[in-house]
């Protein structure tokens, strides 16, 4: 039986089927609760998720990943909030439109442009991953030290306000990585005689910490701001003539989406404010955007989602994370005992197309949730944050300990949190650090085994034109925030 | 100082303490390293860190201005999330959540009572359904259970 049969036959077992629907509405749950994002959420998850078997954790996980992506738009449409960072595009032209009673109108746009951005990334995903993965068989050390080298540079060119922090957070990240014994020698690194860190530090109560607990903080200090209101009554949907007016917005913005998602280290949110700005650059009327155009809800909505699917196919073809939360994925992934790479597909076909199809039926399964509950999910973000904060605080508390079962991981995640806060304040984002976390392993071993093959000569890299290929990319994404600036 | 210099600075600082603590791993045989000792990547990362970090004392065009000073309700809730941690152990983790579902509210402004009262008795309650009953994880259950 062919391995995408199996998959199929696997979700049509209502257990699997019912962690996708929940996956689905806890994600647009999750995504509508400004401050909560699906990064969080899947970071959250993913110590629970060891209680279940591979395919319906990353199932799971999957459906929360493309419906957190979604779910963010329907605040920032209804209360000006964008519920995660890649919907804070949306809320140019959705939150205008909301205001003048059209809500219903950017609420079904949105949901249609996600879905479509997110399926057509996912057909994308089925074909390029196998493709890229069987390309990526014949890489050895030097190449994939090479392409992971490429995968932190890329974390220069996303789209922050400063390129040069991410690289110093990718650092961190990688000298986090560094902590515990080296496998080579057996010398304890970094552990300052704690035994829990001899196996290194665990990446989950990091991670958890870094959005969570940061997140909490931040929060603090916003008890008095005000939360701008609509009234919900307006509920007129689109019309034909509104999908026909967009559907090359959402085409083009599926396929940048898609593209941008693919890159290295490029999320959601770099793929929706190019969205949006193409979406205004090709309309014959630019002037309304920002006032409530409906191409500036079709844009990013279908490039942040179409990311989601785009992320994935370097996360599963080469272990490089295509952004913050598929690297959270992959961590998933690695802590179910899983290699994320070209093996994968040798190793865990079924589990793959398992987790295609997850994605596919997430993004058709939100299209029908957000249409139809838009209202609904719109009133949980008004949820206190009083009341959210300190219950988002215990579960990851409990995230954070049940992965050992160590009180050690709930101090590191705490410091974390407390760590990522201050480094947040001052323009160092947590997704560098988690990438550097993530790809730490791969980069040390892939080099280690390059100097050991080429006997410590770094000019051995000179007879490998692939790695030479990534270095020269690596080189030009570092170059690239320097040219911006000199031509801007 | 410039917020850039002294995030600049305190890396520097965080590559030279860690640099010294490389030098304190205890010496590898060539034979058992492959010539790649244990110090050789923490020290490339390191090294590339404090360039980030002399590159960040630069000053440069569109530099952050000065963040807000930290308010006191983010120190408290700092604070505050310490002791829960400190307590859990002790306490026990629902017991310690019931307390984190009652003192958090009511300090980030939450004054309906049956509100903070139904999350002090909810959360747990919910936590020990989900997690110990259904999941069979074993919560830190606190000294004299």
């Amino acid at each position: 039986m062919p391995d995408i049969a199996i998959a199929f036959a696997l979700l049509s077992d209502p257990w699997i089927v019912s962690w996708i629907v929940f996956g689905t509405l806890g994600g647009v749950v999750v995504g509508a609760l400004p401050g909560l994002s699906s990064s969080m959420a899947v970071a959250l998850l993913l110590p629970f998720s060891l209680y279940l078997e591979p395919i319906p954790a990353m199932a799971l996980l999957s459906a929360l990943y493309c419906a957190g992506t979604f779910g963010g738009s329907i605040t920032a449409i209804l209360i000006n909030a964008p519920g995660a960072p890649p919907a804070a595009a949306t809320a140019f032209d959705g939150y205008p439109m909301a205001v003048t009673g059209q809500a219903g109108r950017a609420l079904g746009i949105a949901a249609v442009a996600s879905s479509c951005g997110g399926i057509f990334s996912v057909v994308v995903l089925v074909v390029a991953a196998p493709l890229l993965a069987s390309v990526a068989y014949g890489f050895g050390p030097p190449e994939y030290f090479a392409l992971a080298l490429f995968g932190l540079s890329m974390l220069s060119a996303i789209g922050g306000s400063s390129p040069l922090k991410n690289l110093i957070g990718g650092w961190l990240g990688l000298l986090i990585a560094t902590i515990g014994i080296d496998l080579t020698t057996g010398v304890e690194r970094f552990t300052f005689g704690v035994a829990e860190l001899y196996d290194g530090v665990d990446f989950v109560p990091v991670l958890i910490g870094l959005f969570a607990i940061t997140e909490a903080l931040n929060q603090a200090g916003k008890l008095a701001a005000p939360l701008e209101t609509i009234r919900l009554s307006a509920t007129r949907l689109p019309t034909l003539d509104d999908f026909k007016r967009v559907r090359a917005t959402i085409l083009r913005s599926s396929v940048i989406g898609t593209f941008i998602g693919i890159l290295p280290a490029e999320g959601s949110t770099m793929a929706a404010m190019v969205g949006y700005n193409e979406a205004k650059r090709w309309s014959k009327e630019p002037e309304r955007f920002g006032h409530g155009a409906i191409e500036g809800v079709a844009g990013p909505e279908a490039a942040n989602n179409a990311a989601t699917g785009g992320a994935m196919v370097p996360t599963l073809a080469l272990g490089i994370p295509g952004s913050a939360t598929a690297a959270v994925i992959m961590g998933g992934l690695q802590v179910h005992g899983l290699r994320p790479g070209p093996f994968l597909f040798e190793e865990q076909p079924t589990l793959l197309y398992a987790i295609f199809l997850s994605m596919l039926v997430a993004n058709v399964l939100f299209l029908f949730v957000g249409l139809a509950g838009a209202k609904v999910f719109a009133r949980i973000s008004l949820v206190p944050k009083a009341l959210l904060w300190p219950t988002v605080f215990v579960l990851s508390v409990i995230g954070a300990y049940g992965v050992n079962g160590s009180m050690v991981d709930v101090w590191i995640m705490l410091l974390a949190g407390l760590v990522g806060f201050v480094l947040k304040r001052n323009g160092f984002g947590p997704a560098p650090i988690i990438m550097g976390i993530v790809l730490g392993g791969l980069v040390e071993r892939s080099l280690a085994q390059s100097m050991i093959l080429f006997d410590q000569r770094w000019t051995g890299f000179l007879g490998r034109p692939v790695a030479l290929g990534f270095f020269a990319l690596a080189l030009v994404s570092l170059a690239a925030p320097l040219l911006r600036r000199t031509r801007g | 100082m410039r917020p850039n210099q002294v995030a600049g600075l305190a890396l520097l600082a965080l590559a030279a303490v860690g640099y010294y603590l490389t030098t304190t791993f205890p010496a590898v045989p060539e034979m058992l390293s492959q010539n790649v000792p244990p110090t050789f990547f923490p020290r490339l990362v390191l090294g590339a860190l404090a360039l980030s970090a002399l590159a960040l004392l630069v000053p440069a065009r569109g530099e952050p201005a000065r963040p807000d000073p930290i308010r006191a309700e983010i120190l408290v809730t700092a604070a505050l999330l310490v002791v829960f941690v400190w307590l859990m152990p002790r306490f026990g983790m629902l017991a310690t959540a019931s307390l984190v579902a009652i003192v958090l509210p009511i300090y980030w402004g939450e004054r309906r009572k049956l509100v903070v009262g139904g999350l002090a008795v909810g959360l747990p309650l919910a936590l020990y359904l989900i997690f110990v009953l259904a999941l069979g994880m074993r919560l830190p259950r606190g000294y004299g259970w």
